[in-house]
């Protein structure tokens, strides 16, 4: 795990600085509005909602109920890390309840 | 800004040492990466065991947008000594792109040390933070009692209102999210497949999708 995390953080830190440079470098190639631009624009929402998905898949009851206030704390609020301590509090005042 | 990316920063840290990692690590991925939700996903691939392959691949996608940033940047940055255009490129983050827009209505011309001094200062707030968060979550005798399991969870469910750009997004997130289930129904030891296929399918769409 030591060597996987290790070679996680050299490796994500040298692909981000070259996605950052490429972009510098390659800029008059890359597109600022087309299919393209759309794609890499729209990437990381698609991202974090196949993420969410996956996490939930295999989520409990609690977890779901938990994962919908806090959406809608975060939809309301626009103040995600508000909305991640609230989502906490939720789930462990339910399990607290449960037990 | 600052403080969005504080309270950020201080999850990636509780979070980061309740995965396994020590402070030295956390710390050093802020410093080298220094991208909130792609060391979040990187991570959270990383404690569910799907290796380091899988989470450099799913951090890098979530940075992808970058590219878009450091192209605009472009400007700024032309004519200056590689050592220059390395640190610019080097802080530019999302945040880049609010400096941009706030400097307009202002006035105020849109130079390097603007973009210099706004990035290394929100990079030396972002590691601090982190080591803030890592060094309160070791210290946290049963994670679960507080919730502390979950907030990796939260963190990404809450970053999706954030995302949603409106209905353009409803067919794309669909796509990626149902691809990502049926996939990991499936085949649930390949199930990070899914998530880089449902996450580019989804993208893909997006960007055939030509209606604004």
């Amino acid at each position: 795990m030591n060597i996987e995390i290790w070679m996680t953080i050299i490796g994500l830190g040298g692909a981000s600085f070259a996605i950052r440079l490429s972009g510098y470098l390659l800029a008059s190639q890359i597109p600022q509005d087309g299919m393209w631009a759309r794609a890499l624009q729209a990437l990381p929402g698609c991202l974090i909602a196949s993420l969410v998905s996956l996490m939930m898949l295999n989520g409990t009851m609690l977890e779901w109920i938990s994962a919908v206030m806090v959406l809608a704390i975060a939809a309301i609020t626009r103040k995600p890390t508000l909305a991640m301590f609230a989502g906490m509090v939720i789930i462990a005042a339910m399990r607290f309840a449960i037990a | 800004m600052s403080v969005a990316a504080a309270t950020y920063g201080l999850a990636f840290g509780l979070l980061a040492t309740q995965s396994g990692f020590n402070i030295f690590q956390t710390i050093s991925m802020s410093a080298l990466v220094f991208g909130g939700s792609s060391q979040l996903v990187a991570m959270e691939q990383l404690s569910i065991g799907l290796g380091a392959a899988s989470a450099i691949l799913a951090g890098s996608a979530l940075n992808m947008r970058i590219l878009l940033v450091t192209a605009t940047m472009r400007n700024v940055l032309a004519s200056r000594p590689w050592w220059q255009v390395g640190l610019g490129t080097f802080f530019a983050t999302d945040a880049s792109v609010a400096l941009m827009q706030s400097a307009k209505p202002r006035n105020m011309t849109t130079s390097y040390w603007y973009f210099f001094g706004g990035g290394a200062s929100l990079y030396v707030i972002w590691i601090a933070v982190t080591a803030i968060g890592a060094i309160v979550s070791s210290g946290v005798p049963n994670p679960q009692a507080i919730g502390l399991d979950f907030a990796i969870i939260a963190i990404f469910v809450a970053t999706l209102p954030g995302m949603w750009r409106g209905t353009k997004d409803v067919l794309p997130w669909l796509l990626a999210s149902g691809i990502v289930l049926i996939w990991g129904t499936l085949f649930p030891e390949y199930a990070s497949w899914g998530l880089i296929g449902g996450a580019v399918i989804g993208a893909i769409c997006a960007g055939l999708n030509n209606e604004h």
